[in-house]
């Protein structure tokens, strides 16, 4: 299936804020705290940070080369590892749960969704 | 989580009667995990009113139709539409309506209650919101919503064999109460009679958490 990698860089572009935010991300890890799904499963992958850089930031970098598989490896990320309960905090101020839901509406104009039929997680593999 | 079913599409299409172009709001919470108003399922309505001929739909998914600042997304894509459509709960179709006082908004789902997912496609209502909750007394079954009557000093005369009266394919709720407090030894718990219920739920609820009073004040 083919995306729409214009559509993508116009949402990107209204976000311009974000990608700002995205840069300045320190690594300092203090989100992770702030994140139920980290503090229950101690998986890196489920830090706050990692999930929004490695779903809207990579949206950011690499817009122009992005495909549809690209996306949907997105999935396990933004929906299998987020509530989107807008819990996590940073010390810098970054909006990270804000960075994760626009990743997830960019999946979304792009046919790339969670599917509740496929179980209570709405992905295949979780 | 909030349950909901989509409308039948005769009522849906008498909504936009007359409207030239609608614009099919989905919400990704409650109602996506439903099965009722998710990006599927504002796909899979958009084709099913296309066969209204000479109206112009276009879907957009938000994260929650039920926080301001995601339906704040809809800003700078409503212009252009005579009318919304919103998949979300009721609570979701009031918040658009309140964003776009002059936009019609329409539901196109009916929001039936709060529950549990048995499996994918099944959900049981196991909570009545009624603001009053019993479950710490009640072996956490609860009288409200899983006894037809509803009463807090039960069975009622109508128990027969652990089913109820209203129907006998329905296992009643005081019987199952009674059963799980025998096995924990609880039985004490029921055995006082509870006051009448105070029926919060009969005035719109706000709910601000402990902690959160000066933010609102604010």
């Amino acid at each position: 299936m083919n995306i729409d990698t214009k559509k993508i860089k116009s949402m990107l572009d209204r976000k311009g804020r974000m990608k700002i935010f995205l840069s300045v991300c320190a690594s300092c890890g203090a989100c992770a705290d702030s994140c139920f799904y980290y503090r229950n499963s101690g998986d890196p992958e489920s830090t706050p940070s990692y999930k929004a850089l490695n779903s809207l930031g990579i949206m950011f970098r690499k817009w122009k080369k992005l495909d549809y598989d690209d996306l949907t490896a997105m999935k396990k990320l933004i929906w299998g590892k987020c509530v989107m309960c807008r819990r996590c905090y940073c010390p810098l101020g970054i909006d990270i749960s804000s960075a994760i839901s626009w990743a997830r509406t960019i999946c979304r104009a792009n046919g790339v969704y969670e599917d509740f039929s496929e179980g209570p997680s709405g992905i295949k593999d979780k | 989580m909030v349950i909901a079913r989509i409308k039948p599409i005769e009522e849906i299409l008498g909504f936009i009667s007359g409207k030239k172009s609608v614009l099919v709001v989905g919400c990704a919470g409650c109602t996506a995990v439903c099965l009722a108003g998710g990006q599927r399922e504002v796909d899979s309505l958009i084709v099913d009113l296309k066969d209204n001929k000479g109206v112009i739909f276009d879907g957009y998914t938000m994260e929650r139709q039920c926080e301001m600042e995601f339906v704040a997304e809809l800003d700078h894509l409503i212009d252009g539409f005579q009318a919304v459509l919103s998949m979300a709960c009721g609570a979701g179709v009031q918040f658009v309506a309140e964003r776009f006082p002059g936009m019609p908004v329409f539901p196109a789902l009916d929001t039936v209650f709060v529950g549990a997912n048995r499996e994918v496609g099944q959900y049981q209502e196991n909570c009545r919101c009624c603001g009053d909750c019993q479950l710490a007394y009640t072996g956490g079954i609860c009288p409200v919503a899983l006894c037809a009557k509803g009463i807090y000093n039960g069975p009622c005369g109508g128990s027969r064999n652990g089913k109820c009266e209203v129907d006998e394919k329905t296992a009643c709720a005081w019987c199952q109460i009674y059963e799980r407090l025998k096995d924990q030894g609880r039985l004490d718990q029921i055995m006082n009679i509870k006051k009448p219920m105070k029926w919060k739920n009969q005035t719109q609820g706000t709910l601000v958490q402990r902690g959160y009073e000066k933010f609102q004040q604010d």
